[in-house]
């Protein structure tokens, strides 16, 4: 069984290259409670292999991360 | 909490992307306000810097015009800018870099009457004076009025810089006590001074100014950092604060402002060549 | 005798040496333009002869730089 989680806020940052995803990620952080979700759209590519690993390093959890079929990933964090 | 445009974000991504600087770091740079004292040499790197960094509000005062040997180190001025104002031709450039910025101009000399009135409500202070009286004048406002500064000084091939906490860090005063004898001083333009120190110590000034604004790291208290660039060799020279430091010592004997021996104020109406 | 000197190891051959003396030693061009830690303290110009060395004591000649606008 699996539980879905929902994100509290979302950003779509297709076609939004680095480091201005990260950029945009850390600012829907900082108007996010702790424990709160933000729901990520990302390009493949640099970003999916950017963004994740860089938020990370902040301290932030990874919940998930999947790629949808469009190519982009979808990606769940938790905010530290 | 501050809505970054767009544009914002692109512009000062660099520093939103910093982990110890970040989106809170960006919007204290915003709000925050800087005085820069002189237009000249170290003022004018710093100058620029704090303004492509976002500092809400900086202030500049010098009182001096532009001239043809100012540029080879008074990097904020261009050759257009002979006979301009130093702090117009400062500010001009400082709005080209960035227009999201205020930047308040004061054509003065700074003196014991008008410094309080003038540093009052800015959050730090950058020295960048070519004179000993008023840096010793600039040390002793911030101190009584407890804005936190940074000393710079730049000589020939040398340059030394020290950040002041009032009330808890070494002063100006702590280490240097009085202004030496003004016939005692070789000013740049009687000694030289290889135009990319003040480059060099501007923007370590510059550098000490967005860290005491966003909170990073560890200051430059109680050391005086200094360098020789003929071999390039950086020495810290620690300090501490002196209980007989006339000003912020245990029993201080300076309780007000004075204007010191040869004051900048008197050289306004007996003009010193530059 | 051994002294620190602007972070260097010195060893002077005079048994005994003021502030004044080190200054000259050092060939300090403008003594006026110095101000002298001995271990930390500051030492008042006039104390500069008064004042001898003793073997392990830090000194620091701190130069008055101006600079800057002008
Ligand atoms: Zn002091």
């Amino acid at each position: 069984m699996t539980t879905t989680i929902t994100a509290d806020v979302f950003q779509d940052l297709k076609g939004v290259g680095c480091p201005m995803n990260l950029v945009k990620t850390k600012v829907a952080f900082s108007k996010m409670k702790s424990g709160q979700v933000l729901g990520l759209i990302l390009d493949n590519g640099p970003p999916i292999n950017n963004v994740p690993r860089s938020v990370i390093r902040e301290g932030h959890e990874i919940l998930s991360q999947e790629q949808l079929d469009d190519g982009t990933w979808s990606v769940l964090i938790r905010k530290a | 909490m501050i809505d970054f445009t767009e544009e914002q974000l692109e512009r000062y991504s660099r520093h939103i992307l910093l982990d110890d600087v970040g989106v809170d770091g960006q919007e204290k740079l915003l709000q925050a306000k800087v005085l820069i004292v002189g237009a000249g040499g170290l003022g004018c790197p710093a100058a620029l810097y704090l303004a492509a960094a976002g500092v809400g509000t900086i202030g500049i005062i010098d009182s001096d015009i532009v001239e043809i040997s100012n540029l080879q180190r008074q990097i904020a001025h261009f050759t257009k800018d002979i006979n301009v104002s130093k702090v117009d031709s400062a500010a001009e450039k400082m709005q080209a870099i960035n227009p999201d910025i205020t930047v308040k101009t004061y054509k003065d000399y700074l003196c014991a009457e008008n410094i309080t009135k003038i540093i009052e409500g800015y959050d730090f202070v950058l020295d960048g004076t070519d004179n000993f009286p008023t840096k010793f004048l600039v040390n002793d406002a911030c101190v009584f009025l407890g804005i936190p500064f940074s000393h710079g000084g730049i000589l020939r091939f040398n340059g030394q810089t020290m950040t002041v906490i009032p009330g808890q860090t070494a002063c100006y005063r702590c280490s240097f006590r009085t202004p030496p004898p003004p016939d005692a001083v070789p000013s740049c333009a009687q000694a030289g001074v290889l135009g990319a120190i003040a480059g060099m110590l501007g923007t370590i000034q510059a550098a000490e100014a967005l860290k005491y604004i966003t909170g990073v790291g560890e200051l430059l208290t109680n050391g005086l950092l200094t360098f020789d660039a003929r071999t390039m060799a950086f020495r810290k020279i620690n300090l501490k604060r002196q209980v007989k430091c006339p000003l912020c010592g245990d029993n201080p004997s300076i309780t007000r402002l004075v204007d010191a021996e040869q004051s900048v104020c008197e050289l306004k109406t007996d003009p010193v060549a530059a | 005798m051994q002294i620190t000197v602007n972070g260097e190891a010195n060893e002077l051959n005079e048994a005994e040496i003021n502030l004044a003396k080190l200054l000259d030693i050092r060939q300090v061009e403008s003594p006026e333009m110095v101000a002298v830690q001995l271990n930390g303290e500051f030492v008042e110009m006039k104390n500069y002869t008064s004042t001898y060395l003793k073997t392990g004591d830090d000194v620091e000649f701190l130069y008055f730089m101006g600079g800057g606008s002008r």
